[in-house]
């Protein structure tokens, strides 16, 4: 989730619409305007260069519905995403995974449909259908052949409104939520200890439970509180929908107008969240599982994705534990092989989250000893100043990044969908490229010891269990 | 066998596209893990990554450096019959880029305290994927689906495989990872045809002439019956299930029609396994069945992960299914469904550049058959509900599987084997036993 990127070639000035085009715009929307339905104007409303070569068009109905469209042409396919500014912080204590639940139900049946039939339709038009859930968002993308986009359109407008909840649907897929929760949580010792990690930093913040909700809430959630829910934030007004690909804009306004035209606006509820009071002291905690090695997960709270600091720490994170040249990696896996793998992360929330650094300890290694490694390089940083070519190497690598995500439809409409829904700025994977752009040795040890101070942070210690069984043949 | 070719450029595929300002460059050889000899498995992955690791005679630490630098990636990837170098880099970088590509087959180091510390890093690695209850299911089906067959070897190797090799094994390796008329050099991305060609010629300048691979590897054979193999582990709330035999192979007359049997089986999420397992009795979060392709017929398998409670009613039930398939076929409904969702979304295997040139890869390092991919729309076109449903009773296995499971044995083992009518035999080994 990270956003690397690079203006490899002249950006083109931002407002490069031809005035031939505008005219042809707004006779469009005006007959377009003219027949809609009750929520069915468009406004146009922007737009915006999407990196070197591309442009992103901000579109809004009348019911609030935003509409982002990038126009790619290199292959006969269209991504169309649907992103709802709904995600686990919006759920309370007792109801937790509502949101992940939620997204699940959304496949099942609408209104005048079979159940199932919505994923029986898409996949016989040759679509790749998924949805995600995460603290901030739920989001639903759909990659579809290009002569089958009106489809695609027809049915996410239709389960935007018209969806329907009953038994055994509900129950059936609580079970199956439960089993996900099993094989990514439970049964997974990343998955566990990284639960309990955000559990201990947090204490107030609705980001202290887990997206896919803990498993009695689970198992107690009722046909009714997934009513309640999708009244509450399955509105036009709580959306974006993002499409990618190859699509000619008259054709689309049209059928987005058509379908989502009748879907009147919701009264959206005040966000009611618990700011996260400040760490003041380091917390620990010592678990055992069934793993063969040792493993440390370490959390220091970190800025929300929207700070001026979220980029840079993300860019000296990069150089401390980003792949194999940098500092943590090559000393504790290559130098002192202490360490089989090391990975970190600033967590891209719309609120404060955490910075996770994550290692997994060799055979009779301790995490202890990991730990008074981490700390040593930390010190390191915090002191002494970070050399021109290893900021160079970080941002070469977020660079990358930026653009391997940008490789297919699906990928240019992630992203956009991404930065929109938690920053509002649908182009800010480029933006960050250009705030490390000439980030100084100084300013990236501001940051360090701004946000690696040893009370901001949460410690879990994994311990192998004892070994239980035993091998035999019959 | 071993003639020396007389072919001394590279085979170079091309794709290019100029949206984006990356070059990706895939230099592949059929020469996979099954070249590795018995009791030194794991040598091509670890000489691959050695390689990588010391072109020419540098740090490892100034080449990681480097790859980081221009803004690039580059790793090898190894399976049973093909080994490849695969990188991506802005294309600013791609001079450099495609030096030290060049470097890592001419001029590798192979550093003997490097190779001492790869390998210890491959057993720390060995070590930490026993953490992945889905992985072990995976390497354990591998190993007892194909027991005595190269397939069923470790691409990884195992701790006392790795010990044994010597720098002497690696270098030997090396050379016929480098054999130029061995090799096939995809670009994919913001590159031209006739600069590929004139970069792909300096990446094989220096490499030598050379002997020709020929895979020899035989046709596997199911072993009779039924057999259990339970990967015991504690603590496990939740299994994770493979049952499976023998598969497709890309020759067979009935390969395609096998292929569109399989997706109204367990192909997509609204197949026949997905809705029974999944959406009507809520027993797994996955149900799938796949039948891979390889250079030798592969396994037909199908994946799920129930709650340790489920896991017998679900392997009964997936038994059945299976049953039904074969003796009852799929409908005209299901195969029309089944021939449009595979043409419209053919897109998907094609709509960027290094997809497509990944197929091509692919179909030569595998030797598929003339035509195979750009054929395929055709083919599907003209499968037959008799074809289908002939493939299905002829090809998929039903009294010769293999039922491989991750859980604990103690909650699960009397269930299961009650579960599978004809068992033949129940082997429990431990999670942590080396495979």
């Amino acid at each position: 989730m990270q956003a690397p990127i690079a203006a490899v070639r002249a950006r083109k000035p931002a407002t490069s619409l031809s005035s031939a085009r505008a005219s042809r715009r707004k006779a469009l929307l005006g007959t377009l305007n003219a027949a809609a339905p009750e929520w069915g104007s468009i406004e146009h409303i922007e737009t915006l260069p999407f990196g070197p070569l591309l442009t992103l068009e901000r579109f809004r109905l009348k019911n609030g519905l935003e509409l982002l469209l990038c126009e790619e042409h290199s292959a006969p396919v269209v991504a169309f995403h649907t992103w709802f500014r709904v995600g686990s912080r919006h759920e309370k204590v007792g109801k937790t995974g509502l949101a992940h639940l939620f997204e699940h139900l959304m496949f099942n049946e609408v209104e005048g449909r079979a159940a199932g039939e919505f994923d029986r339709l898409l996949e016989e038009a040759g679509s790749e259908v998924n949805a995600s859930t995460w603290l901030d968002w739920t989001q639903y993308n759909a990659a579809t052949p290009k002569d089958q986009l009106g489809l695609v359109v027809q049915l996410e407008a239709e389960r935007m409104s018209r969806l329907v909840l009953r038994e055994p649907q509900v129950t059936s897929e609580k079970e199956v939520v439960a089993n996900e929760r099993r094989y990514r949580v439970d049964d997974d010792v990343e998955g566990a200890v990284s639960e309990l990690l955000w559990a201990t930093a947090f204490k107030e913040h609705a980001y202290r439970w887990p997206t896919i909700g803990w498993m009695t809430d689970i198992e107690g959630f009722t046909t009714e509180d997934c009513t309640e829910f999708y009244r509450t934030f399955y509105a036009p007004n709580n959306a974006t929908i993002v499409v990618v690909g190859d699509v000619a804009e008259a054709q689309l306004l049209g059928r987005i107008a058509k379908a989502y035209g009748h879907i009147a606006p919701s009264a959206l509820p005040l966000e009611d969240v618990q700011p996260e009071p400040a760490q003041l002291e380091e917390r620990r905690i010592d678990v055992s599982k069934p793993t063969s090695t040792e493993k440390l997960l370490i959390g220091y709270h970190a800025p929300a994705l929207g700070d001026w600091d979220h980029p840079l720490l993300s860019l000296l994170v990069e150089i401390l534990f980003g792949g194999r040249a940098s500092r943590v990696h090559r000393r504790l896996v290559r130098e002192l092989e202490l360490a089989s793998e090391v990975r970190a992360f600033v967590g891209p929330f719309k609120d404060p989250g955490l910075t996770e650094l994550f290692v997994s300890c060799r055979e009779g290694t301790s995490a202890e000893a990991i730990l008074t490694v981490i700390d040593e390089e930390l010190a390191r940083v915090k002191v002494e100043a970070i050399l021109q070519e290893e900021i160079e190497r970080g941002r070469a690598r977020f660079e990358l990044g930026l653009l391997a995500g940008l490789d297919t439809v699906d990928g240019k409409a992630q992203t956009i969908g991404f930065y929109e829904t938690v920053l509002g700025r649908p182009c800010a994977a480029f933006e960050r490229l250009d705030a490390i752009r000439n980030v100084s040795s100084s300013e990236l040890r501001r940051v360090a010891r701004k946000y690696f101070g040893a009370g901001q942070r949460s410690i879990v210690f994994v311990r192998p269990q004892a070994e239980t069984t035993t091998g035999e043949k019959q | 066998m071993n003639a020396p070719s007389e072919i001394s450029r590279p085979k170079v595929l091309i794709e290019t596209s100029h949206d984006l300002p990356l070059v990706s460059i895939s230099v592949g050889s059929k020469s996979g893990s099954i070249f590795d000899p018995e009791g030194l498995e794991g040598l091509t992955r670890l000489s691959g990554r050695l390689m990588r690791r010391t072109a020419a005679g540098r740090d490892p630490q100034d080449i990681d450096a480097q790859i980081d630098a221009l803004g690039a990636s580059l790793s090898v990837d190894v399976s049973p019959s093909a080994a490849a170098l695969q990188g991506t880099v802005i294309r600013r970088s791609l001079e450099p880029f495609v030096s030290l590509v060049a470097d890592v087959f001419a001029r590798p180091g192979l550093a003997e305290d490097e190779l001492g510390r790869l390998r210890r890093e491959t057993e720390a690695d060995l070590v930490e994927a026993l953490d992945d209850d889905r992985g072990l299911a995976r390497r354990w089906f591998r190993k007892k689906m194909f027991d005595g067959h190269p397939y069923g070897r470790p691409v990884s190797g195992v701790s006392e495989s790795l010990k044994r090799i010597t720098q002497s094994d690696v270098a030997a390796c090396a050379r016929r990872l480098g054999e130029r008329d061995g090799l096939f050099i995809a670009f994919s991305g913001d590159i031209e045809g006739a600069e590929a060609e004139e970069l792909a010629a300096r990446i094989v300048a220096e490499l030598p002439a050379s002997t020709k691979i020929e895979d020899t590897t035989p046709e596997p054979v199911m072993r009779p019956g039924r057999r259990l193999v339970i990967v015991d582990k504690p603590e496990r709330s939740q299994t994770q299930i493979l049952i499976g035999g023998l598969g497709t192979h890309a020759a067979d007359a009935d390969h395609t029609a096998l292929l569109v049997g399989n997706t109204i089986f367990g192909g997509t999420f609204t197949a026949r396994m997905t809705q029974e397992v999944r959406s009507k009795r809520g027993w797994s979060y996955g149900a799938y069945s796949s039948l891979p392709i390889d250079r030798r017929r592969q396994a037909f398998s199908m994946w799920t992960f129930p709650k340790a409670e489920d896991a017998a009613p679900c392997i009964a039930l997936q038994i059945e299914m299976l049953s039904a398939l074969r003796a009852k076929g799929v409908t005209k409904k299901e195969l029309s469904w089944a021939k449009r969702y595979l043409t419209r979304s053919h897109a998907f295997t094609v709509d960027t550049p290094s997809k497509r040139v990944g197929l091509t890869l692919d179909a030569a390092l595998y030797d598929l058959p003339d035509g195979y991919y750009d054929d395929y729309l055709n083919r599907i076109a003209k499968t037959t509900l008799d074809d289908v449903n002939r493939a299905l009773s002829a090809r998929l296995p039903e009294q010769d599987l293999l039922f491989v499971v991750v859980g604990t044995a103690a909650d699960i083992r009397s269930n299961l084997e009650a579960a599978i009518p004809n068992l033949e035999e129940t082997e429990v080994v431990r999670f942590d036993q080396e495979v």
